[in-house]
């Protein structure tokens, strides 16, 4: 057994892990508060990156500042969405808001072809090619900053949803909207704001994964991908499943691609969802937003 | 007053149209350029495109071909799939009606797109590199790109006298070019005492390489062999491996090199290896001018599937001239198959079916820079 391999892809999978947590906590959260499947979710995570990849280029600003420019900028582009899609929609048939989504992922996707071009950019974070050694462990210090970054911010947003009076109204209305709306909760703030909120997290998300890859305008078929098994595995609607979720399926592809094989990372998403929807269809933690 | 601006109109209309139907007293040859221009090649395509156009415009300018007609492109996008490359082609050949066809950038394409010109157009495939493409082809039907076999073989070569590593292990993409890859190099250099460490099989859509290179890293090869067509993934696969400190040779897979390339990995290509058809240092005229003429029009650096699209405008022209005929594919495909053409890529011939015979050149990332190795 080589443990300094063990350890390493360890590593590999928790920092992996941590960017799917990133992405899953706005889809869960959408999902947990309003009973929304945005299957447009990752086109914001695709958003987020060319944000910060323009913000940089045009505005010529740095790695950092560019990155929460377009956290904040995908963040009020969830005003938008909710107002023109999600809002006018709420009172549909899931399905109905299900297709709306997929369909403003498409003419998302294809307006940035259109606008950003089709050939594939390079994120120019300054940390991506500086290693950090950690004994025998080798890590980017971009990965660290991933992984910090998704630690801070989840707990933030779990505090929030625990502690504040704007989370016990989301929690209200995720329980029962008529009665929290009866009881003087503004139904319609608490939209906004689980929107800005979830699209704020995929933008950061985006902003922050994407230098360790390439961007183009289809990335977020990908991304959103890996966040619905991740909520699937972690439940619908969970915080802390999304991120025991994240990081099973981060660790677990890992190992299977290390030590079985690379072509088998990707069927192991799907055999998770297949799984989990036969033995324990309300995912790992269930949903404790209800 | 009315009657004389009316004259005045009808007059200046009449001279509008007589004046481009004086230049172009003769009609112009028409060549379909059916490349993706939307999809996953549609970058891809636009450089081709933008190849061919710069060849055509050249052609144009020194006097066009058949004593004074011009080429026009006739252009079409297949998507990168054969549904709509197929449509494509009928397209140009029952509505447009084309003189030539130049497409089939993916083998796919090309595999679907030469049934519906089978025997009736002289079709040419450009950088599709499926062995069937000429294997399975038909008597007007001409591939400019080396198979990957021709490819692989050449590259062993190089590979183990003048690279020669001690040791390799492969990252490849998990389908049949990458199988086949795998399979090719470890005989080729198997057989030059070259130890193959391992391989790992990656897939389409895999956007992160690091459990991966890790695994490959700790096997301690000299060298790591990279099998990525797709840019993106290609760009990942360098940047990452240098990430996951891997700091041996890197050999990047036969006619995967290219200026966007070496713009998304920036220093993780420096010192890498491929083999290519085009060596941008190349001394040749023909290319010089090509290059010059691209440059002047288009703002993207000259790729090597940009000269394929150069190369097969160059040389229909040329053997329609020596045909004496634009639309008589017998007598055009004959010529083609008669002689030696000199090329901007170099001399190449055609094959009795249809596969050109091409120059490779051993090349090398240097300074953010392709260079040829001599």
């Amino acid at each position: 057994m080589d443990w300094t391999l063990l350890g390493q892809q360890l590593a590999n999978g928790v920092v992996n892990g941590m960017n799917y947590v990133l992405i899953s906590t706005g889809l869960t959260l959408v999902f947990g508060v309003l009973r929304v499947i945005n299957f447009a979710h990752g086109e914001f995570y695709m958003l987020g990156a060319f944000l910060t990849y323009f913000a940089m280029s045009a505005l010529g600003i740095g790695y950092l500042p560019a990155v929460l420019l377009a956290t904040v900028a995908v963040g009020a582009l969830g005003i938008l969405v909710n107002r023109l899609f999600f809002w006018p929609l709420r009172k549909e048939h899931e399905f109905t808001v299900l297709l709306s989504s997929l369909g403003l992922a498409l003419l998302v996707t294809h307006g940035a072809e259109l606008g950003f071009g089709h050939d594939p950019k390079y994120l120019n974070s300054p940390f991506t090619d500086d290693i950090l050694e950690v004994g025998t462990i080798v890590l980017t210090q971009q990965r660290v900053l991933i992984f910090a970054a998704a630690v801070l911010v989840l707990a933030a947003t779990y505090a929030a949803i625990r502690w504040t009076t704007f989370g016990r109204m989301m929690r209200a209305t995720a329980q029962n909207p008529e009665g929290a709306a009866l009881t003087g909760v503004d139904i319609r703030f608490v939209h906004t704001i689980t929107f800005v909120l979830a699209c704020g997290l995929a933008g950061l998300a985006g902003a922050l994964v994407g230098p360790v890859a390439m961007i183009f305008p289809t990335v977020g078929s990908w991304a959103v991908l890996k966040g619905f098994i991740v909520v699937i595995l972690g439940g619908l609607g969970s915080v802390p499943g999304a991120l025991v979720g994240g990081l099973t399926l981060g660790v677990v592809e890992a190992l299977a691609g290390g030590y079985v094989s690379l072509g088998f990372m990707e069927a192991i998403g799907y055999a998770i969802i297949i799984l989990v929807l036969l033995w324990r269809p309300q995912g790992l933690f269930g949903s404790v937003a209800r | 007053m009315f009657r004389t601006t009316l004259l005045a109109s009808g007059m200046a209309l009449a001279l509008l149209a007589a004046g481009p139907a004086v230049a172009q007293d003769k009609p112009p040859v028409k060549i379909a350029a059916i490349v993706p221009q939307s999809g996953a090649g549609a970058f891809d395509g636009q450089l081709a495109l933008e190849g061919m156009q710069a060849e055509a415009a050249l052609v144009n300018a020194a006097g066009g071909i058949l004593g004074g007609r011009k080429i026009e492109l006739v252009v079409y996008d297949d998507k990168g799939t054969p549904e709509e490359g197929v449509s494509a082609a009928r397209r140009a050949m029952e509505q447009d009606k084309v003189d030539m066809i130049v497409g089939g950038w993916f083998s796919a394409v090309a595999l679907s797109m030469k049934e519906v010109t089978r025997d009736k157009i002289i079709s040419v495939m450009t950088s599709s590199q499926h062995p069937d493409v000429t294997a399975k082809g038909h008597k007007f039907l001409f591939r400019l790109n080396a198979t990957s076999n021709m490819m692989s073989s050449k590259y062993g070569q190089e590979i183990c006298a003048r690279i020669k590593p001690k040791s390799v292990a492969f990252i490849t993409i998990n389908d049949d070019f990458g199988r086949l890859e795998v399979d090719n190099y470890t005989k080729l250099l198997g057989a030059c005492n070259v130890e193959i460490k391992g391989n790992e099989f990656y897939n389409r859509n895999d956007t992160d390489f690091t459990v991966a290179l890790t695994k490959l890293k700790s096997l301690n090869p000299d060298a790591i062999y990279v099998s990525a067509i797709n840019t993106s993934q290609g760009a990942t696969i360098y940047r990452q491996a240098r990430q996951a400190g891997f700091r041996g040779t890197l050999i990047a897979s036969a006619g995967n090199m290219n200026p966007k390339l070496i713009e998304l990995a920036g220093p993780a290509l420096e010192g890498v290896y491929s083999i290519s058809l085009y060596a941008p240092d190349s001394d040749n005229a023909k290319l010089k001018a090509w290059t010059e003429q691209y440059g002047k029009t288009f703002k993207n650096q000259p790729a090597f599937i940009g000269t394929l699209g150069a190369q097969a405008v160059q040389v229909l022209a040329a053997a329609a001239d020596k045909a004496g005929t634009a639309n008589d594919p017998d007598k055009i495909a004959a010529a083609l198959r008669s002689q030696t053409w000199p090329t901007l890529l170099g001399e190449i011939k055609f094959e009795e079916n249809g596969q050109a015979l091409q120059n490779l050149y051993l090349i090398r990332v240097e300074g953010g820079k392709i260079v040829s190795i001599k």
